[in-house]
């Protein structure tokens, strides 16, 4: 900073600087956020690297893929929308027993006598639309902008199979609320699993594997022949624990290889 | 010959090292943006939390089945393909194209330089291509989704059912029925017609730049066609002539009233 501008100081100014230096120029505050405030190109590459939390970003990045028209901002908007679904899908697993005579009753506590179950129930429910849709979004960036391209093949094909994973999630929590929707579209989704040639009860040449209604594919995936308690323990569980292990293991190496390659931008 | 050059450039594979590459450090400018995401995404979902419910029917129930009962809306599509498939094509074999066909995207994508950018005019066939799959794809959500009530009977939103309401029809106005009486292809046309398709659509291209090798859209084809070589070209033209039948088959049932092209014992399409 020039003295020119150090004597236009206004005492707002001055309080504020004090104040700050307060807060951050003393041990404890060193203690945690170790480089102080970033405030020079070499502490911001130092905050970048010290941090556990920033050092999943570069330290740089391309100007180019920073443009908000140019990214959309999707895949970062997906990433939160999940972690805003984990935590509120936390918070709900409090409240819910996936049991065929509770569930239901559940979803009534939520919504009248749990303190801000609705707007946790709401916020859930929209977050997870709204995932499927970001997620939709990011695909079509990746591809208008042919960020697809080498390096990065294998990364679009994980990508791929995370829309599927964030559908499925979707999917499996529909059958939770145990209510008229969702019980019928989880029924119509799974009785598709038995038209599956060969694997589904109603597909073409089940009989040449001895394929019934009880022992296809639909079976395995609802735990009956129809949806019951079964299948809705096991939405339960692929919801809660199954498909969020497998998703996060493959953003962990989706992020990392978006971190090897850098943002995309023109070669 | 540009692959190759891609792949001597001495930064490897990673742009974000090459020397001269307009980089910015990530703080402030990367984490503001994300800072600024978060917060407006809370706030929107915030927002949206307090002004609408999440559904929530009635207690699920065996014995009472809802007319019509929909899937989740990005499956709908799917839904909505029931009409025009048996399940085993709308809800097995189709998905199960689709997604391979979004794998393979990068492996049979011929132009490596041409990313970073909007900038279509290099890759032309993929971007419409891309691009009617995903309109496809949109419009039989909204078919499905806004245009389907009882029976799964078209019904227009507004002029037959309201919006707001439950009911599908307005009082005193009775369900629709529909009379459409459905045939089916003979085994001999139906095959011959599904095999001339492929077969015909195959080779289609090729003698295109046969018969017209003057033409100069033409002469752009023959070289994409060159440099795509065999493999990946009967990869990309068997997913393009998929989808097209998809769409041949929709408007074959909807305008002449053809069930199935192929009826044997064991399974019909």
């Amino acid at each position: 900073m020039t003295e020119h501008q150090n004597q236009r100081k206004t005492p707002v100014q001055k309080t504020f600087e004090l104040i700050s230096a307060l807060l951050t120029d003393n041990p404890i505050y060193k203690s945690i956020f170790r480089t102080g405030y970033p405030s020079t190109l070499l502490k911001r590459m130092a905050v970048m690297r010290s941090s556990f939390y920033m050092h999943i970003f570069p330290t740089k990045v391309g100007e180019h893929g920073l443009r908000l028209r140019y990214s959309w901002c999707m895949g970062g908007i997906t990433f939160f929308l999940f972690l805003l679904l984990t935590l509120t899908g936390i918070l709900l697993m409090f409240y819910y027993v996936p049991e065929e005579h509770r569930a239901f009753n559940d979803m009534k506590d939520l919504r009248f006598m749990v303190p801000f179950g609705v707007i946790l129930r709401n916020m859930h429910r929209w977050a997870a639309h709204g995932m499927v849709l970001a997620v939709m979004l990011h695909m079509m960036r990746v591809f208008y902008t042919g960020s697809y391209k080498a390096p990065r093949q294998f990364n679009w094909v994980v990508g791929v199979l995370l829309l599927l994973f964030t559908l499925l999630l979707s999917f499996t929590g529909y059958l939770l609320p145990w209510d008229q929707l969702g019980f019928w579209a989880v029924t119509v989704g799974t009785n598709m699993a038995s038209a599956t040639p060969l694997m589904g009860y109603e597909g073409p040449f089940h009989e040449l594997l001895g394929v019934q209604v009880d022992n296809d594919i639909r079976f395995a995936i609802i735990g009956g022949t129809r949806i019951g308690p079964n299948a809705l323990v096991r939405a339960y569980v692929w919801h809660c624990v199954g498909i969020p292990l497998v998703a996060t293991l493959l953003m962990i190496f989706h992020f990392w290889r978006i971190r090897k390659d850098g943002f995309s931008g023109p070669l | 010959m540009v692959e190759q050059e891609f792949r001597s450039d001495k930064s490897g594979y990673m742009l974000m090292n090459k020397p001269g590459y307009p980089r910015v450090s990530s703080w402030p400018n990367l984490v503001w943006v994300i800072f600024l995401m978060m917060l407006f995404i809370t706030i929107l979902l915030w927002g949206v939390s307090f002004l609408a419910y999440a559904p929530l029917e009635e207690m699920a129930e065996w014995a009472k089945t809802p007319n019509p009962a929909k899937a989740p809306w990005y499956f709908i599509g799917l839904q909505e393909l029931l009409v025009y498939f048996d399940p085993w094509i709308a809800g097995v074999m189709l998905p199960q194209q689709i997604l391979i066909g979004l794998i393979l995207i990068p492996y049979v994508d011929i132009t490596p330089t041409e990313q970073g950018h909007y900038r279509w005019s290099q890759r032309r066939f993929a971007v419409a291509y891309f691009t009617f799959g995903i309109v496809f794809w949109a419009t039989l959500i909204f078919v499905g989704q806004l245009l389907r009530g009882p029976s799964w009977e078209v019904y227009w939103p507004i002029i037959d059912y309201d919006l707001t309401g439950h009911g599908w029809t307005r009082e005193g106005v009775a369900l629709k029925q529909g009379g459409a009486k459905l045939g089916s292809l003979s085994t001999g046309t139906g095959l011959a017609l599904l095999i001339g398709f492929f077969s015909i659509g195959m080779v289609l291209p090729f003698l295109v730049t046969k018969l017209f090798p003057k033409s100069r859209p033409v002469q752009g084809l023959d070289k994409y066609l060159k440099e795509l070589g065999y493999i990946k070209y009967f990869v990309v033209q068997s997913h393009v002539l998929m989808m097209i039948a998809t769409v041949v088959k929709i408007v074959l049932r909807l305008s002449f009233n053809i069930k199935y092209i192929i009826e044997t014992p064991w399974f019909k399409i």
